[in-house]
């Protein structure tokens, strides 16, 4: 029984070393040489000298970095409640039996099919004065009179609602379809049984529904945390991070540090502080779910 | 995305950490009596075109060299070329802007050429001094410039023939002063239909900072750091005016505001004039029915002077250090500078003064119009810290006063501030 087993397992080795090897390459080693890279004056060519844990106590004190962490911040804020409460109502209408129900899904889905370039340069040109789309609909309705001109792309606050709205268009799809899948997997007798109670929509959606959805949610609010933290390329095409940096979010910052001003040793440290934030939030979703679980 | 960025991060590491064991740079080396040199380019468009002309022009006329031109993404080169080279697999031959070098030969990427040029027979004074200057660091040659590009100004035939400003001789009317250019542009906005930009300028980043830096050297600035490149040195009242008098054409009107596309406002022929680097000639040159003039920049202000930067041809640190190949790289450099009219039909001004006296390059229009520019070009100071204090100060402060959102002054007590802190890290 045992060599049985043993030899399942080289089996199975044998199938995931192709995967393992790539994984162990360019990703596990990758890490271990990050840290490394954290205690040294590290350019883009060479090692330069052992500096202990002076990048660590610079990231600390840091205004931009903790500005650009708080941009992230911003963004998660901004693009996760939104974004749930918008697959959660995608996922309503789509479900609903009409002919258009096939039509909803694809148009819903269609987005995230995009590359993050295609989908910010689309936004761009919506939302750009004199020729954008957006624009020139107000100009249409006069809801903008003739000569102004709405500037989305250079004033903070309307950059902010032009970054958000265009994340949330291009990636909704994904969680749209989780939520879907969840809704279509609630009993039917459950709603049966509701409507001879005679409970009304309201009651229907926010005590049976939303309930029933509740584990696909966090685990979508968890997933969508991380990723907003790690937001770069959209910010990047649609602001630059601009204006005055009050856009930037960290990975930007990462990346300019590494690759502009050729500092790798401390974009590797600034990666790791925002590993170790990413960490302790997923920990703290692990925790929240599993007391939950027990509770159930 | 971010993921892919990291990535490139890591194996960027790691190519540094495994580069020691890969030795060969480049194919072939002098054997059989052919050399064959790798050259990494940065230019696309008309610019890659051109450069591919001359490389194979090269290679027939010099049986026993062979030039290999390898095109690279403008964005991502000098990132490339500087791994490349730390880690002993970069080319023999390779472009860097003037501005770009000090930090080259900080890193070790670019070897001095003064002995090679010396048995190769490059004179050294057949270049424009000027440019020539701006490539020499601590007294030794790293590079062999082959044009500059300075900002200039161009504008529209047509429009300017409408608002009544165009003279006898088919140039502007315009009094080179302050208020003279002003009251060009008030005219301008006046005479030509409210659909008309009067003066066509991007409102962010790089052509609004040159404008700023040309006015700023104009006023006798010099420069926004000190003469031993470690302190912050930025002329306050200079920096101001120069700031205040672009900012006033902004409020004014004369610039549409967030102008989606300048290029293409005056493309289309809906702006009066517009000022860029001299490389959108060849664009210009190529519109249907763009009827255009180039000049330099007006002397807005005391002296003559703009902006501009320099294409240079470098010989990149390699393992083997062949003489040879060496010896051929150089050669190849000073022939491309000696044959600029190819270069130049981009809208370059060549960097040997020879050049400009060629028939060739004299049958081309527009361009010996701002020709002489490349003497008045204002240079950065061969600081390592160049591209930073432009792209993570300058820009982003001086946007805010384009925008309105800061005061001239304010502006530049922050970059005094943002120069030093960039010198200091």
């Amino acid at each position: 029984m045992k060599i049985k087993k043993i030899r399942a397992d080289a089996q199975a080795l044998l199938f995931l070393l192709p995967f393992l090897l790539v994984y162990g390459l360019f990703t596990v080693w990758p890490m271990i040489k990050g840290v490394e890279m954290t205690f040294y004056k590290w350019t883009l060519i060479k090692k330069m000298d052992f500096i202990g844990l002076d990048h660590y106590r610079q990231v600390l004190r840091d205004r931009e970095v903790w500005e650009a962490l708080w941009h992230s911040a911003i963004f998660v804020v901004l693009t996760t409640p939104t974004m749930v409460a918008l697959s959660i109502s995608l996922a309503l209408i789509a479900n609903r039996k009409s002919l258009l129900q096939k039509f909803y899904r694809s148009l819903f889905f269609i987005p995230s099919v995009l590359s993050v370039a295609v989908a910010s340069y689309l936004g761009l040109f919506v939302f750009q004065p004199y020729t954008g789309l957006v624009n020139s609909i107000l100009h249409l309705v006069r809801l903008l009179p003739e000569g102004a001109e709405i500037f989305w792309l250079t004033e903070k606050s309307l950059a902010w609602i032009v970054i958000t709205l265009v994340t949330l268009w291009w990636t909704v799809g994904f969680n749209f379809i989780l939520h879907l899948s969840a809704i279509q997997e609630i009993p039917d007798e459950i709603y049966e049984a509701a409507r001879l109670d005679g409970a009304s929509d309201n009651q229907i959606f926010w005590k049976i529904t939303l309930p029933y959805l509740a584990p696909i949610t966090r685990i979508i609010t968890m997933l969508q945390i991380i990723a907003s933290f790690k937001v770069f390329m959209q910010i990047y095409i649609i602001t630059g991070g601009g204006p005055l940096d009050q856009t930037r979010p960290i990975i930007q910052l990462i990346y300019e540090t590494g690759f502009r001003k050729n500092d790798l040793g401390y974009a590797a440290t600034m990666s790791y502080l925002l590993f170790v934030i990413l960490l302790v939030l997923s920990a703290l979703q692990y925790w929240m779910n599993n007391r939950k679980g027990a509770g159930m | 995305m971010t993921v892919a960025a990291l990535l490139m991060a890591f194996s960027l590491a790691l190519s540094a950490c495994g580069g020691g064991s890969g030795g060969e740079s480049s194919s072939g080396s002098a054997d059989g009596g052919k050399v064959s040199l790798s050259f990494w380019t940065l230019f696309d468009g008309g610019d890659g075109a051109n450069m591919q002309a001359l490389v194979d022009e090269f290679n027939k006329t010099h049986p026993d060299i062979e030039v290999k031109n390898t095109k690279l993404v403008w964005a991502e080169y000098y990132t490339k070329l500087i791994t490349a080279v730390g880690n002993g697999n970069g080319p023999d031959i390779g472009i860097s802007h003037t501005s770009r070098l000090p930090d080259l030969i900080n890193q070790g990427v670019v070897t001095d050429l003064d002995a090679v040029a010396e048995t190769a027979g490059v004179d050294w004074s057949s270049f424009n001094q000027n440019l020539l200057d701006a490539t020499v660091v601590d007294g030794k040659h790293y590079a062999v410039p082959i044009d500059t590009h300075p900002f200039i100004m161009y504008y529209n035939v047509k429009l300017l023939k409408e608002a009544g400003l165009l003279g006898e001789d088919g140039k502007p009317v315009m009094e080179q002063s302050a208020e003279g250019f002003v009251d060009f542009l008030q005219t301008l906005k006046e005479k030509l239909p409210a659909k008309v930009t009067p003066f066509a300028l991007s409102n962010t980043n790089d052509d609004p900072y040159r404008l700023w830096w040309s006015l700023y050297s104009q006023l006798g600035g010099n420069d926004l750091i000190s003469d031993d490149l470690t302190t912050a040195q930025i002329d306050t009242d200079k920096g101001v005016e120069a700031a205040d008098y672009i900012q006033k054409l902004f409020k004014a009107g004369y610039i549409k505001k967030n102008d989606p596309d300048f290029y293409k406002n005056f493309q289309s022929g809906t702006a009066a004039i517009m000022m860029t680097g001299v490389w959108a000639t060849g664009t210009w040159e190529s519109t249907k029915d763009l009827e255009f003039g180039a000049m330099p920049i007006p002397k807005i202000f005391d002296q003559e002077a703009t902006w501009g930067d320099s294409h240079t041809i470098i010989l990149p640190t390699t393992q083997k250090d062949d003489e040879a190949k060496r010896e051929a790289a150089i050669t190849f450099a000073n022939w491309v500078a000696d044959n600029g009219q190819v270069w130049a039909k981009a809208g370059h001004i060549p960097s040997k003064p020879s050049v400009l006296e060629k028939p060739e390059f004299k049958e081309m229009p527009y361009r010996s119009d701002y020709a002489s520019v490349a003497s008045t070009v204002k240079f950065n100071k061969p600081s390592v810290k160049t591209a930073q204090i432009r792209d993570n100060v300058s820009f982003k402060i001086l946007n805010e006063v384009w925008a309105d959102k800061m005061t001239p002054a304010a502006a530049m007590e922050n970059m005094q501030k943002g120069v030093q802190k960039t010198l200091d890290e």
